[in-house]
């Protein structure tokens, strides 16, 4: 077993983790944030897709060793303070973004990377920023939907070009 | 007086939970102190079982215990025909078929544990093909196949567990005089149903004779039965408890996890929490049926059609499973919904050593609409006549018969295709290299069992209790709260939705053939006007008034006219001993009368509230390599009336793309009898990229059987989008293959010829 420490969420953690083990299942199994799916294991649907210093990466694809140190943000961590949501989770819900909701979580952590580094996406921008996070139920054409309305609420509420996560714990890296 | 949210798009009850990430799935469900559950699957397509021996693995540290053949009862199950054991007893039939099970402390114990149990095979040469399998002298997938029992009239040969037939009419004598004759020969690949979350089960047995299991299942309450005869509990001592489902797609219908879970339950005094990694889980997924289609038909020189002969076989894997329906269901689209006064419809359930195949959303459809919708666009190009046309000219109308003589009612052919041809822009001049392709369907509906609870709790909160599984569709989560909110003059959002749990005890068929909303919608509008009378009979007492003069509206009754005098659900539910409390039950629906002279060895000829359906696809070819992009999918859905829009118009907006992926990059590719990529990495489920422009129309052609006209909803959709791409193809390039998928190497391939 190893020590990694991780911010996940805005929380300092640490967590003794096997060698092996894959940031997927440190923070379910370890950590019990459970809103990170397990699609497939092996980084071709993108259910597990959390922000590690801001970058949407595949967390079945990336030991937990090689996270030591850095900033995780999980679908449990991008909603504020008093439950609030996020204007990408609020767009996903009006727009009905969703149905079976498994790859939800992952959907809207790209989504949210997505805006964070292009505030106003063509129709082909979103579909490509998504294209690793495979949706069996919808057909995309909602979920194109809520991240148009996603970028436009963030434009609204000032908040385009903002890094997704919680904002209090920005730390500085070793 | 209703709230009206009856029709309008809402929110759905369970989309909070789901962006939030505390929507709980059932690989979500952790008990205290859990033993982890593993599958022992077999390594062979096709092996002779000489013995199984479990001391070494049972002896293992950590294990706690070890479950096969010996061990669990040893009734074969019963899918019309029983020929499957919960563990294979003589022979393992397809590779990656459970063989054995272990529960030990932890996952690695367990899998050490089963690679310790000893089994000897004797292996054998596998049926790998339907034309192998249906060759003579072929080897036997179920050497005993004479000995099974089975039920009703059921046409077995070797290798063969089921032949339906529609005939009516003389089609030789048809084809002998006819202005054209065209014969089609089609192949189709299975199909997973591609849902995003493997299956799990967490099962726990208790000292009272009680089994608990915690699940993600379209069908707990049959699932329940099934598992209390199968080890002889009592039903009212096994609970099902469904969680989230992360689709469905007629995938988790039949218990796949639940079962060793269990079995392995009843062995422990812990809870047995079993997760199949994606890998495990296409291996038995249940997929879509792989088959062949061939198909002769005339018309006349004016385009009428005249005789049809087609003929299916589907490979339905080395058990029949639950996947009978695509072969009743093929013979019923073969022809439909054209007018073909003479017809032989037959399709062939075929044994192979692979996995079962499975009743994929709208088992047969896709297959049966591609092969008969490229034909009927090959008559029609024989003949020089528009593809929309030629099925205008021979859509069924109002009155007209099925194939199986039932007489039909609400029929909207003619509009559903009109409207699918005209949003994609049928008449308008076509870019070089692009091609426009159309097809139709028609589908049924189905009302199963059903029963609901509302309840007015004395918080003022309402929540509907239903036994119809939130799968993703929202026919749970959204429709029901829409219909029980516009009974009780309230919110949607108001209306809390608990999951299914049999121990609800509001009993519900399940999730499939296209009945949720029809059935459990029914079932919740029938108990919400039960609770509001009751919520009425209190407000008579509480404000002195008569049920006429009171009016229900924004979580209060008012006394008509004396807007101050009213009291809030809260009161009303405070105001008496007992909990406000409506119950409702779906009402039996009759099938409709057909000529049972036509049809043989078929259970499944009668259609009430019958549906239609029609896509219409754009696309562009590049003839070089022979890629196909998909622009627009249009579909026009006659679904009678939309309870719940936004529902309706996600079903055929996922329908679509599924329907696409089917069409162009979905393909179960076996090597022999070995599945090649049981993970995602070549099977290509469609991305946001590969997602066209979709068009959803809803058509509102109200049903004489369906609740205030609805017809079944979530199949059809998926059923028309690959014969529409597939006829765009020819189209754009005056070529199309006729195997699934129309993969860039077979679209040249077809160039080529």
């Amino acid at each position: 077993m190893q020590p990694v420490h991780l911010c996940v969420n805005g929380l300092e953690t640490d967590v003794e983790v096997h060698p092996l083990e894959t940031l997927l299942h440190t923070l379910r199994d370890r950590i019990g944030l459970n809103g990170t799916k397990e699609g497939c294991g092996t980084g071709y649907c993108g259910a597990c897709t959390v922000l590690v210093d801001g970058d949407a990466v595949n967390a079945c694809l990336l030991l937990a060793v090689d996270a030591d140190r850095k900033e995780v943000v999980t679908i449990e961590g991008l909603a504020g303070d008093a439950g609030a949501l996020h204007p990408v989770q609020a767009a996903f819900v009006e727009n009905g973004g969703l149905q079976c909701g498994f790859c939800t979580p992952g959907m809207i952590l790209s989504a949210a990377s997505l805006l964070a580094a292009t505030p106003d996406p063509s129709d082909d921008e979103i579909r490509a920023g998504i294209s690793g996070n495979l949706c069996r139920c919808t057909g995309y054409q909602s979920i194109v939907a809520s991240v148009h309305d996603a970028a436009r609420r963030l434009r609204e509420s000032g908040r385009s070009g903002e890094r997704p996560g919680p904002r209090a714990h920005i730390r500085s890296r070793a | 007086m209703s709230a009206g949210s009856i029709g309008t798009v809402r929110p759905r009850s369970d989309a909070r939970a789901k962006v939030t990430g505390t929507a709980v799935y059932t690989a979500d469900v952790i008990p205290d102190d859990p033993l982890a559950g593993v599958v022992l699957r077999s390594p062979h397509a096709f092996a002779r079982i000489l013995s199984v021996d479990t001391a070494r693995a049972a002896a293992m540290p950590g294990v706690r215990a070890v479950v096969y053949s010996g061990n669990v009862p040893a009734k074969p199950l019963d899918f019309g025909i029983k020929d499957q054991h919960l563990f294979p007893i003589d022979f393992a039939r397809y590779r990656g078929e459970p063989v054995a099970a272990v529960a030990a402390d932890t996952e690695t114990q367990a899998r050490a544990a089963a690679k310790a149990i000893d089994i000897v095979y004797e292996v054998m040469d596998p049926v790998t093909n339907i034309e192998q399998a249906l060759a003579p002298g072929a080897q036997l997938v179920h050497p005993a196949w004479k000995s099974y029992e089975h039920s009703g009239e059921r046409i077995l040969r070797e290798n063969v567990c089921a032949v339906n037939r529609i005939r009516r009419g003389d089609v030789d004598a048809a084809l002998a005089n006819a202005a054209v004759v065209v014969t089609s020969r089609f192949t189709f690949s299975g199909g997973l149903p591609g849902y995003l979350e493997p299956r799990a089960a967490v099962a726990q047995a208790g000292p009272d004779g009680t089994l608990t299991v915690w699940c993600g299942s379209q069908a707990p309450y049959s699932n329940r039965t099934e598992m209390a005869e199968f080890f002889e509990l009592a039903p009212a001592k096994v609970r099902f408890i469904n969680q989230f489902v992360g689709g469905a797609f007629g995938g988790k219908i039949l218990m796949a996890p639940e079962w060793f879970a269990a079995a392995l339950a009843l062995r422990c005094d812990r809870p047995v929490r079993m997760a199949w990694s994606r890998h495990e889980d296409n291996l038995n997924a249940a997929p879509r049926h792989g088959g062949t289609a061939t198909f002769t038909s005339c018309a006349d020189a004016d385009g009428t059609l005249r005789a049809m002969r087609a003929s299916f076989a589907f490979d339905t894997g080395a058990y029949i499973g639950y996947g009978g329906g695509s072969a009743l269901i093929a013979t019923m689209l073969a022809s439909a919904p054209y007018r073909i006064p003479n017809l032989d419809l037959e399709a062939t359930l075929v044994y192979t050593n692979k996995q079962v195949a499975g009743p994929v959303r709208a088992p047969g459809g896709p297959q049966a609409n591609f092969a008969k919708e490229l034909h009927l666009d090959e008559i029609a190009r024989k003949l020089g006549i528009d593809p929309l046309e030629f099925r205008l000219k021979n859509a069924w109308r109002e009155g007209d018969e099925s194939p199986s003589g039932q007489r039909l009612t609400s029929v909207s052919v003619v509009d559903v295709l009109q409207k699918a041809a005209d949003a994609i822009g049928w008449d308008k001049p076509r870019a070089s290299g692009s091609g426009r392709g159309i097809g139709a369907t028609w589908w049924f509906s189905s009302c199963g069992l059903s029963e609901a609870r509302v309840e007015v709790l004395t918080d003022g909160r309402v929540r509907v209790i239903s036994g119809n599984p939130e799968i993703g569709t929202g026919s749970a989560a959204q429709a029901l709260p829409i219909i029980v909110a516009d009974a009780l003059g309230i919110d949607p959002l108001g209306v809390e939705v608990v999951l299914a749990d049999t121990g609800d005890s509001a009993e519900d068929g399940g999730v499939h053939g296209s009945t949720s909303t029809f059935s459990a919608g029914q079932a919740a509008g029938a108990a919400a006007a039960e609770a509001r009378a009751r919520l009425l009979d209190r407000a008579e007492s509480l404000l002195e008034a008569r049920h006429d003069d009171l009016d229900v509206r924004d979580g209060c009754v008012y006394v008509v006219g004396a807007p101050d005098s009213k009291a809030t659900f809260a009161q009303l539910a405070a105001h008496g001993d007992e909990p406000v409390i409506g119950r409702g039950t779906a009402p039996e629906m009759g099938d409709p009368e057909i000529d049972n002279d036509l049809v043989q060895a078929h259970g499944f000829a009668a259609w009430p509230a019958a549906s239609f359906t029609a896509t219409a696809a754009e696309v562009t070819v590049d003839k070089e390599t022979g890629r196909v992009d998909v622009l627009h999918i249009a579909t026009a859905q006659d679904v009678g009336f939309a309870f719940n829009p936004a529902g309706v118009t996600g079903q055929i907006e996922g329908g679509a793309v599924q329907g696409l992926g089917w069409a162009l990059t979905e393909g179960l590719v076996y090597d022999g009898a070995v599945l090649r990529d049981p993970d995602f990495k070549h099977y290509l489920l469609p991305t946001a990229v590969d997602a066209p422009r979709i068009t959803a129309m809803i058509v509102e052609c109200p049903s004489v059987e369906g609740p205030r006209g609805m017809k079944g909803v979530g199949e059809p959709p998926v059923t028309t989008p690959a014969a529409a791409i597939g006829n765009a193809i020819r189209d754009a390039c005056g070529a199309v293959p006729h195997d699934t998928p129309m993969t860039p190497e077979r679209v040249w391939r077809a160039l080529q010829k």
